[in-house]
């Protein structure tokens, strides 16, 4: 009985492959969607070169009195009066020190917030510098790096790995699981059809896998000591350790649909372990990424 | 004006011989460069306009109380000499900011002339505040 099962399946999946090119082929094709982008990314994400927003100090005020400027914006104070002045933040968070006639000061802006600042020298050259980031991104601790980000509708490339890690994550959490009941419901209901969805959800995902870790890794280089860091730690391995395990679970697979047979008891014992591990790490990720 | 600049730097001067209180040498420090700098742009622009600072009632004035607070001043050494400099600062720049726009602004015949004293306000305004700030600190 179970061996005419087997054969059963056996021409299905015969009839389903003349596949080892097939599925180099696509292997290449997948990973060369993921990876373009991944590329162009890095040609874009250098910095445009950007001229300074102005200040001008003059006649013992500061011109214009507010600016709005985004994260990541370099602002100069120019002083043209023929007093010295310092640009000293209300809060204390930065200070130039005396500025020269003549003289200059840059800053690069970080936070979204508006910071009221004046001239030590003379209180009563006051000014605003309001850095305008998306909304509730002040506290955010990406803000450093997702800087000139808005939040707007307008689509552009993913080219942060603020943006590709959560793209690619969703891969990662679809591929596995659902290959894995698929090919719990094929062993239930005998289907052929649906071991051979298991097989290939499975080659996806140790496909896409690595590419999800990279950019994981990525995020954490731009924004490291930010995070919190236990968190971070479990993640970063854990993440790395499913790259591996995807990559045994794959070739593991492959084989089983190779000889036409349904995988093992052994087999999916193991795919259900790397499945609820990789709740838990979608669980750390949220909780970092949502603060619980 | 000049009288004003040169009484506030000879003062600003005694302040750096005589305290060790590093916010009032700091202030003092910035009356100097400031008042230094002042100074040269009035200078260069009476040289423009071909006009010689002649002593005034109000030149007088200021002169014969600078005069007496030095002396004051003199005297004085430590914490004291710190509080009577900050609180005669206030004092001082109030007195000329007043005496800029009751006289010296409303008098002034020539528009480049006025239109300077009148640049002139906002930084006296910031060593009153300043100096202000600098008495509350010392305490008084």
């Amino acid at each position: 009985m179970k061996h005419t099962t087997n054969q059963a399946r056996l021409s299905i999946y015969q009839a389903a492959s003349p596949v080892t090119l097939r599925l180099i082929s696509c292997v290449v094709l997948l990973v060369a969607c993921a990876v373009v982008p991944l590329t162009v990314v890095h040609s874009q994400s250098a910095p445009p070169a950007q001229s300074p927003h102005i200040v001008i100090m003059k006649q013992v005020r500061f011109q214009p009195a507010e600016i709005t400027v985004k994260p990541g914006d370099v602002v100069e104070w120019k002083n043209e009066d023929i007093f010295a002045h310092t640009v000293t933040a209300n809060d204390g968070s930065f200070d130039s020190g005396l500025i020269q006639p003549g003289a200059s000061w840059q800053m690069t802006v970080k936070n979204a917030a508006t910071i009221g600042y004046h001239c030590r020298p003379h209180p009563n050259m006051t000014a605003q510098l309001v850095v305008a980031g998306p909304a509730g991104q002040a506290q955010n601790p990406e803000a450093h790096s997702q800087g000139e980000h808005q939040a707007t509708l307008k689509w552009s490339l993913p080219n942060r790995p603020e943006e590709l890690h959560p793209i690619l994550v969703n891969f990662t959490a679809a591929l596995l699981p659902l290959a894995f009941f698929s090919d719990v419901l094929g062993r239930i209901f005998r289907r052929a059809a649906l071991h051979a969805a298991g097989a290939w959800m499975t080659v996806y995902a140790a496909v896409i896998t690595p590419l999800t870790a990279a950019a994981g890794w990525w995020w954490k280089r731009s924004v490291g000591p930010e995070l919190p860091p236990n968190l971070i730690l479990v993640h970063q391995w854990l993440g790395t350790t499913a790259v591996v395990l995807f990559i045994v679970l794959a070739v593991w697979r492959w084989r089983f649909y190779k000889r036409g047979v349904a995988p093992s008891a052994g087999y999916l014992a193991f795919a259900l372990l790397v499945v609820i591990a990789l709740v838990y790490q979608g669980s750390l990720g949220g909780a970092m990424v949502f603060g619980q | 004006m000049q009288t004003a600049n040169q009484i506030d730097i000879s003062q600003a001067r005694l302040a750096l011989r005589k305290s060790s209180n590093p916010q009032v040498k700091e202030f003092a420090n910035q009356m100097i460069s400031d008042h230094t700098n002042l100074e040269k742009s009035v200078s260069d622009l009476a040289k423009k306009l071909g006009v010689k600072e002649e002593d005034s009632d109000t030149s007088k004035q200021l002169k014969q109380q600078a005069a007496d607070e030095t002396k004051k001043l003199r005297s004085l050494s430590g914490k004291a000499f710190d509080q009577e400099y900050a609180s005669h600062e206030v004092a001082y720049h109030q007195a000329v900011l007043d005496a800029a726009s009751k006289t010296l602004i409303p008098n002034a015949k020539n528009a480049e002339l006025k239109s300077a004293l009148e640049g002139a306000a906002p930084l006296l305004q910031g060593h009153l505040q300043h100096a202000q700030q600098l008495q509350q600190a010392l305490g008084k």
